[in-house]
């Protein structure tokens, strides 16, 4: 996002977002949210393993959300790439709610993003 | 132009989770779930017109909405470089176009209204993200003898990137 608004070369930009640290990136994060400038949220992409979710239900979510890649590795596990944006629409989404909520449980407690899990889904920084 | 990857997927963490469920790795299977971001500078707007006809890519583009145009930063195709006559027009036409450019800039035309002017060999920059499969089918179109040189050079330098990066990926599927 800080990139398309600006003619400075790469390097500045990555010194500039450095010094700023979280609390700018969590300034640029709200401003689209609040802007649902959701497309800079595509270039997050995290994929999870799914464990005993029925076809029934996957398809469902594959079906709705066209950006989800989903392979099966048998029986009711699964390999899933999604990205942010993807993320927040399954979040919003009443068929994708489960799916959205056990996806953000697993980046928090792993301290991925917390920044991002925060502002999008309102999970605290530091919870379990 | 610059091409830098930004970020990949580590395809390693992918193959040790198809260890644990005793699915072997198949190279095509996975090419949805590997995701390469690069960030591309100085390449022309002729040449992102081109890029955004890909699908299932995500794309965020400098905006001239808010960064104003300059002189430099313009892209001159080799054959215009070579030619005389062809270069004489192109940049006589380029310091008309940025002249009135800045002139309605300083008069206070907004630069997101001034940029009409503005022509497609003006350098721009953007971060795209896709994953693998749409990454092919993207070098498999543009490195053909047919493409135009400047995306065919940025199609040759994704390429690589990619491959150096994943190796096993590109490799597997090559040999296919």
């Amino acid at each position: 996002m800080r990139r398309c608004y600006s003619t400075k070369p790469i390097e500045d930009i990555e010194a500039e977002l450095e010094q700023k640290g979280s609390e700018y990136w969590k300034y640029l994060l709200t401003k689209a949210m609040q802007d649902k400038s959701l497309d800079v949220l595509e270039h997050f992409v995290m994929t999870v393993s799914v464990d005993g979710a029925a076809p029934d239900d996957v398809g469902l979510i594959a079906r709705t959300f066209p950006y989800l890649r989903v392979t099966h590795l048998g029986a009711t596990d699964w390999l899933v790439t999604l990205n942010a944006r993807t993320l927040v629409e399954l979040w919003r989404d009443p068929r994708g709610r489960l799916f959205a909520e056990a996806t953000v449980s697993e980046l928090s407690q792993r301290g991925v993003c917390p920044v991002f899990n925060e502002l999008a889904f309102g999970v605290k920084v530091g919870a379990s | 132009m610059r091409v830098k990857l930004l970020y990949h997927t580590d395809l390693g963490a992918i193959k040790r989770v198809l260890s644990q469920k005793g699915v072997p790795f198949d190279p095509d299977a996975m090419m949805d779930h590997v995701v390469y971001m690069f960030e591309i500078e100085d390449c022309s707007r002729v040449t992102t017109h081109q890029l955004v006809r890909h699908r299932a890519v995500s794309y965020d583009q400098e905006s001239q909405r808010f960064s104003a145009a300059t002189r430099e930063g313009v892209v001159t195709p080799p054959s215009v470089q070579s030619n005389e006559v062809g270069f004489r027009a192109y940049d006589e036409s380029l310091k008309v176009v940025y002249s009135a450019y800045e002139k309605m800039v300083a008069a206070g035309v907004p630069k997101e209204d001034a940029r009409y002017i503005l022509p497609s060999a003006i350098k721009t920059k953007l971060v795209m993200t896709l994953n693998a499969r749409s990454l092919m089918h993207l070098v498999w179109q543009r490195t053909a003898l047919q493409a135009q040189w400047e995306i065919r050079e940025l199609a040759s330098t994704l390429h690589r990137l990619a491959q150096e990066s994943t190796p096993e990926l590109w490799t597997k599927i090559i040999e296919r």
